[in-house]
């Protein structure tokens, strides 16, 4: 198993997972507007998720062209673009059209994918000229991109062999005796017969759900995650096998 | 009156502050004073009394001449009177003469709500009988007493407002609300009189940090303030003074007088153990004759109460009382009494104690203050209370009238215990009370205040900064750090778009001048303020029964499949969710995780030193040859214990000289051996107590993990601390590479992403106001505001090492909870050789370090980077899955 390839041809840089054959990178819960929320809630976390994102953008786009990827087809954001549900807050609206127009500049197109945060995204999506859509079922149709809130489009899941969804934002926790730290990780596993990526959170501003303690979110994981397998993200992926050989 | 710790002392500056600070030498006549009352008063007092007590005769007269008062003396010596006698004299002379004004002449502050219902009860009687005297004389009286707390309803409120009391009785947070209160704060210019209540409580920790400011803003509007505190037993008396009277100026404290008059009553404590001899007894022998031996003392008793420092013991002692004892013990004559219990239940048992209707009553820590409970002739302490001034508090909960006999036993129940508690008798019979520290500059506490005067008022930045610093804690407030907190007050850390979201006040860079920003300025201030954290618990569900709480730090230990106790059952940790723990019963099975008690008490640095010092006498007498009878002698004569106690503390000296050596006061034993499992264990005999230790182990551990490049376990207690690992650790090195004074860096450092500092900075943080506890009518758990604070956290890092909520987190972890100050005094003392270092292997741990090595917190102290764990983890796995995939192949 290759540390950095979750499927043949499939990549993982930092948190994003480029699909080599489609020049397809997916990205998921970038939660822009986290601390709008918080300040909101009367917690005064000063603002950086904006910045730090930005940053690992620069960093992905960097690899890439250091692997001879001239040209990203599509950028694919798997829901969950933005943090609060409802009304698109102050802050949210500079940091969202600012993010889209950056990324529009370093691929063909922009797709969003509706998440459970997302509801009043449209306007924005619409007005920016970027697809915003419940799945993308890739032109192959084995490759379904869905953010994973609920069992939804049944059809499409039933055609596809690979699912890849966000929502869960998936943690590991690696313990040595008392010694513990906890990562971003992707997961591979198996639903129904297909396989199953899950991807990390790009919200730097919360390392995610401990999936190795914490009761998980999405109903793609209700059961069963102990046979998924997990690579956490430090400053490169690591291949750490099965979840249950990590509790 | 006392003795002081003569040597000790000696390591401290003298406070050159404390020059105005006086004791009253002298006592008044009864004559003097009653001939400078009101006829009315006199004539009460006269035929309700008699006579004036001790305290009243040294400090009636000096409180009618406004002259700051400190008061120490035990609960039942008239104390209270002490501080109201001329308070009431002059009132109902102004009453008489119909000059008394609608306003506040008096405050009194205690920091219990139950106190406050009984002062106003004990004021009103008085007021009541007086004003029957007067009536007869064709007099009238109206002098009103107001309760003011959290429990006040609107209606009270308003009318307080309309007619507000001369006497106003509340707590520090309800003050401090009321200051910032427009229209009530009216009524407090011009107060004549505070009197702070069991201020000892208070001056030691942040509650008392922010009533000392909300004193100064008082002030401020009423110069002419007399203040006078009243004080349980506690040193040292001169630092209380202080803390209660303020700063005249940069250089001297306002003058204070203290009345000491502590140890009136007389004291009839002793040691005793349920069993001649700990050696070779099971658990279920100590229990059996422990119960017994608490039978029998209440039974010969009227009432007890009886102590248990931990709110768990609390319970389970009642119940095995009630379970071994049937005919003498049910619902009806014993109950627990502890803070995790609900209000109604406490008030009940609290007044079933006052009635006389409990033969014993089972508390943590809950009744050591001066609520009147009733008659109490015996007071037990199970396990050693930790400290002298706490012991007399317990003790003195016994005998309540002045002429009776405080009467005290404690009951120990392993020869540590043995040892300490002998000693801490030894020296309350001597009057060697152990010092309280005052913290101090607590950034988080001024922040807060700053924000309640900007909305009051706006004021010159350097005026703010000379109202603070007249606050003993904040004497020596640096003007940088004063500047930091107004910076982040006025959002200065973040960019200038955001500002107005993060500003709470804003400075006007050419006139310096503050003020509020923000129309919800005030109401989030009210709804806000107060020192006291909210603790975040972990709920632990069986299904959807919850069995109990855990500490979120014990979570953080706990992995899928642990079997761990709570409360005497075995469970199993399947997962979490938000603030609860779900698990399973696991039955039988040993726990995989040693639970820990974050709630003990930890033993007074002064009374450590003492312990210490006897070992070193033992330790002449053992190396000078001295026989067994020769040492038996001298225990009963130097530490007044019994003879099964003396026999008992002999032997374990003997079994420890002879097997390794005695640590004492001047010599540190570092002991290493092997425990079962291979793993290299270092104890330091370090007898400190766990505050001091915490500091000197989190150094040790740092400096020798750093210099492993290893991760090295640690572990301590009150009387020493414990360092693990599977390698070869680099102790001599380490002790020589942390400097006394450069530890305070090397802790910061040492502290940086631990699961203490995380949790103390929530607490920062909410007192600051960085995170509201209550926002637009929405209130935040502890579980969500610990949330909070992890990203808040790691923001602020970002943002400044130095950012002032996060320097105000570390300072209370290294002087707070840690106790940095006497750190340094020993790495100081072991530097010029003050404290010998000694080092010796051993095959098993001798006697002393048994508590040390297996019974302190364990924690881990990471000399491995995140990144080096990840790599090195990484690769461990990796060989296993391809040992896995070549059996596979084969």
């Amino acid at each position: 198993m290759k540390d950095n390839e979750i499927l043949d041809g499939w990549e993982i840089i930092d948190l994003s997972l480029y699909l080599r054959d489609e020049s397809v990178l997916i990205v998921s819960d970038l939660q822009l507007g986290y601390e709008e929320m918080m300040n909101r809630q009367g917690v005064f976390v000063p603002r950086f998720n904006y910045a730090e994102i930005k940053k690992r953008f620069e960093g992905i786009f960097g690899e890439l062209s250091r692997k001879d990827v001239r040209e990203i087809d599509r950028i694919i954001i798997n829901g969950d673009f933005k943090h609060e549900f409802g009304k698109i807050l102050e802050q949210e609206w500079a940091e969202i059209t600012d993010t889209i127009s950056y990324l529009q500049k370093n691929c063909r197109k922009l797709v969003l994918v509706k998440g459970n945060h997302d509801k009043a995204l449209e306007p924005i999506a619409k007005w920016k000229g970027v697809e915003f859509v419940d799945y993308v079922l890739l032109e192959n149709g084995k490759t379904l991109i869905v953010h994973g809130d609920s069992i939804a489009f049944k059809e499409q899941l039933k055609k596809a062999e690979n699912i890849v969804i966000g929502h869960e934002h998936p943690a590991v926790t690696i313990r040595e005796g008392v010694k513990a730290e906890t990562f971003k990780c992707f997961l591979k596993g198996r639903w129904k017969g297909k396989t199953l990526i899950v991807l990390p959170s790009m919200n730097s501003m919360s390392i995610g759900n401990d999936v190795t303690k914490n009761e998980l979110l999405s109903p793609f994981l209700k059961k069963g995650v102990e046979e998924f397998e997990a690579w956490a993200i430090e400053d490169k992926p690591y291949y750490f096998g099965k979840v249950r050989g990590l509790g | 009156m006392r003795n002081s710790y003569v040597e000790t002392k000696l390591l401290f500056v003298v406070d050159t502050m404390q020059s105005n600070i006086q004791f009253q030498k002298d006592a008044h006549t009864d004559a003097e004073i009653f001939q400078r009352m009101n006829p009315l008063l006199s004539g009460w007092f006269k035929g309700k009394f008699g006579r004036f007590t001790e305290p009243q005769r040294y400090a009636v007269l000096n409180i009618h001449n406004r002259i700051n008062t400190l008061i120490s003396a035990e609960t039942g010596t008239g104390k209270t009177l002490a501080a109201f006698t001329s308070v009431l004299n002059e009132l109902i002379s102004l009453s008489e003469g119909g000059q008394l004004e609608d306003k506040v002449y008096c405050i009194y502050v205690s920091p219990l709500r139950a106190l406050n219902n009984d002062i106003e009860k004990n004021l009103k009687e008085p007021l009541s009988e007086i004003g029957e005297i007067a009536a007869k004389k064709g007099k009238k009286i109206g002098i009103r007493i107001g309760v003011r707390t959290g429990d006040t309803t609107t209606a009270e409120r308003s009318k307080m407002l309309r007619s507000p009391p001369h006497i106003l009785i509340t707590t520090p947070e309800s003050l401090a609300i009321l200051l910032n209160a427009p229209k009530f704060r009216e009524n407090m210019r011009g107060v004549e009189w505070v009197v702070i209540d069991e201020i000892h409580s208070l001056a030691e920790n942040k509650r008392g940090v922010h009533l000392s400011l909300t004193l100064e803003r008082l002030q401020r509007i009423s110069p002419g303030l007399c203040r006078i505190g009243l004080s349980a037993t506690v040193a040292p008396l001169e630092d209380v003074a202080s803390f209660l009277v303020g700063m005249e100026n940069e250089k001297e404290t306002r003058h204070c007088r203290i009345v000491d008059v502590s140890f009136l009553k007389k004291m009839d404590l002793k040691v005793i153990s349920p069993l001649p001899s700990f050696i070779d007894i099971t658990q279920k022998q100590i229990q059996d004759a422990l119960y017994t031996q608490i039978d029998q003392l209440i039974q010969n008793h009227k009432t007890t109460l009886i102590f248990t420092n931990t709110r768990s013991a609390t319970e389970r002692v009642v119940h095995h009382l009630k379970d071994k004892f049937p005919k003498n013990y049910s619902e009806v004559n014993i109950g627990a009494h502890h803070s995790s219990l609900s209000r109604e239940h406490r008030l009940r048992i609290e007044n079933r104690l006052k009635k006389g209707e409990l033969k014993a009553v089972v508390c943590s820590t809950s009744l050591e203050l001066g609520i009147d409970i009733g008659y109490i002739d015996l007071v037990v302490l199970l396990g050693s209370p930790k400290s002298v001034a706490r012991a007399i508090q317990r003790m003195g909960r016994s005998g309540h009238q002045l002429h009776e006999k405080v009467l005290g036993r404690i009951i120990v129940l392993d020869r540590d215990d043995l040892v300490e508690c002998a000693v801490l008798l030894k020296s309350a019979l001597e009057k060697k009370i152990d010092r309280i520290q005052i913290p101090k500059n607590c950034l988080d506490v001024m922040a807060q205040h700053i924000y309640g005067v900007a909305i009051e008022e706006v004021m010159h930045s350097d005026d703010v900064y000379k109202l603070i610093k007249r606050s003993y804690c904040y004497a020596g407030l640096k003007r940088t750090d004063f500047d930091d907190v107004v910076d982040y007050l006025a959002g200065k850390y973040v960019s200038l778009e955001t500002r107005h979201v993060y500003a709470k006040i804003w400075i006007d860079e050419e006139t310096k001048r503050i003020g509020k920003r923000g129309k919800m300025a005030r109401i989030t201030y009210m709804t806000n303020i107060g020192t006291i954290p909210d603790e975040a618990k972990i709920k632990v569900k069986l299904g959807e029964y919850v069995i109990g709480t855990i500490d979120e730090g014990f979570l953080q230990r706990l992995k899928k499949g642990d079997v761990f106790v709570l409360g005497g059952q075995s469970y199993r940790f399947k997962y979490t969710r938000g603030m609860t723990a779900s698990v399973e019963a696991a039955h039988k099975q040993p726990p995989t995780v040693p639970s820990w008690f974050s709630e003990m008490l930890p033993l007074s640095f002064d009374l450590a030193v003492e312990i210490g010092k006897f070992r070193l006498l033992m330790d002449e007498k053992l190396a000078a040859g001295r026989t067994r009878k020769e040492i038996l002698g001298f225990l009963d004569t130097y530490l007044h214990v019994e003879e099964n106690a003396a026999e008992a503390i002999y032997e374990y000296f003997l079994e420890q000289y002879s097997y390794a050596e005695l640590p004492h006061a001047k010599k540190i034993l570092i002991e290493q051996f092997y425990d079962d499992m291979g793993k290299n264990t270092v104890v330091f005999h370090s007898l400190f107590g766990r505050r001091t230790n915490d500091a000197l182990s989190v150094a040790y551990a740092f400096a020798v993990s750093r210099l492993m490049h290893k991760d090295v376990e640690l572990g301590m207690n009150d009387n020493g601390f414990v360092l693990g690992s599977y390698s070869k650790m680099p102790i001599e090195t380490a002790i020589k590479a942390v400097k006394s004074e450069e530890l305070d860096k090397v802790l910061a450092m040492a502290i940086d992403g631990t699961e203490i500092l995380s949790r103390r900075f929530r607490h920062c943080a909410t007192r600051s106001l960085m995170i509201l506890r209550s926002y637009k009518g929405r209130t935040k758990s502890a579980g969500r505001q610990q949330m909070s604070s992890r990203l808040l956290l790691s923001a602020v890092k970002r943002i400044s090492n130095n950012f002032p909520i996060l320097k105000e987190a570390r300072r209370e972890v290294l002087e707070d909870a840690m106790d940095i100050r006497h750190a340094i005094q020993v790495v100081k003392a072991m530097e010029i050789g003050e404290i010998k270092v000694q080092k010796i292997q051993t095959e098993l741990p001798s006697p002393f370090a048994f508590s040390i090595a297996f019974e302190g917190r364990l924690d881990l102290m990471k000399g491995e980077e995140k990144l080096e764990f990840l790599k090195r983890m990484h690769l461990k796995i990796k060989e296993k899955i391809m040992q896995k995939e070549a059996k596979v192949e084969a």
